[in-house]
């Protein structure tokens, strides 16, 4: 989360409404650890994350008289990026179901550590073994492929999903139950399925 | 909690322990050029030259209107005029009637 502390924000933000530039740059800089880290957590297939990054920001711009200061202002640019990640998500089509073949090797032995748990999944296979979640993640909903992805790997607390999302938490914890049904189904699917 | 649960937790784990990526600080240029883009979408008026081009067709238009208010009776009665003279004897049916 960006310091806010050592960050004059009221007053960019006002100069940025004067249409300040410099105000303009100081704040994408400001704000840029916060949007990317959403944007690498929710990046769609083929999309650079510099582009994304980018678009977020835009859109904050473009709504940027519209923020009153009800809720802090990176909980505002956050709810932006996470709706604008949501966005690009629905506009790439879902992989279908997840085999066997689809893995490489690295993520076979991790699924294969993970399924036996005769050996624990060695810390140098945990890069596989994030790309071998986000396999599975991707079949997902982005509304459920965000909830999972926030509770599961970021570790947040539904609170904070909700302060991040803007969707109230009796609606992040339906989503939460749901999506995790599905990410088993798919999860039983996969391991189930025919090693070629 | 079934075996399948169990394994995709440990999966979970696993993923959780990779490292996060990298730098997270703005690439160079990348401001600049965001804040640029920005004040160029949000153009909040009209250009100078088309500001200008609406108000003088306004301004027209509404010489237009006093014009055709002001010189009113002088249209009516052209066109009463007019009719008037359409009226009048025809040539051709005075060519055509030859029997009257």
């Amino acid at each position: 989360m960006p310091d806010d502390q050592s960050f004059d924000l009221a007053g960019c933000l006002d100069r940025v409404r004067k249409r300040d530039q410099i105000a303009a740059r100081e704040l994408v800089e400001h704000l840029h650890p916060l949007v990317i880290r959403i944007a690498r957590s929710h990046l769609p297939r083929r999309v650079a994350e510099e582009d994304l990054a980018q678009d977020i920001f835009l859109k904050m711009f473009t709504r940027i008289d519209q923020y009153k200061g009800e809720v802090p202002f990176t909980h505002w640019v956050s709810r932006i990026a996470v709706t604008t990640c949501i966005d690009h998500l629905r506009a790439q089509k879902r992989r279908p179901e997840l085999r066997w073949a689809d893995l490489s090797e690295r993520e076979t032995d991790v699924l294969d550590s993970a399924i036996t748990n005769e050996n624990d999944v060695a810390p140098d296979d945990a890069l596989a073994a994030r790309e071998l979640v986000q396999k599975l993640l991707e079949r997902l909903k982005p509304e459920d492929r965000m909830v999972v992805q926030y509770l599961d790997l970021d570790q947040k607390s539904i609170a904070e999903i909700s302060a991040l999302t803007g969707w109230n938490q009796t609606l992040v914890k339906v989503r939460a139950f749901r999506a995790r049904r599905k990410l088993q189904r798919l999860y039983r699917e996969l391991t189930e399925s025919e090693r070629t | 909690m079934n075996e399948k649960e169990q394994s995709l937790k440990r999966l979970m784990e696993a993923a959780r322990r990779a490292p996060a990526p990298g730098d997270e600080s703005a690439p160079f240029g990348f401001s600049t050029r965001v804040a640029a883009r920005a004040f160029e979408a949000a153009q909040p008026s009209p250009p100078s030259f088309a500001r200008v081009s609406l108000r003088v067709a306004g301004i027209a238009c509404l010489f237009a209107v006093v014009a055709v208010g002001v010189n009113y009776k002088a249209i009516t009665s052209a066109f009463d005029d007019e009719s008037a003279a359409a009226g009048g004897d025809d040539p051709v049916s005075d060519v055509v009637n030859l029997d009257s």
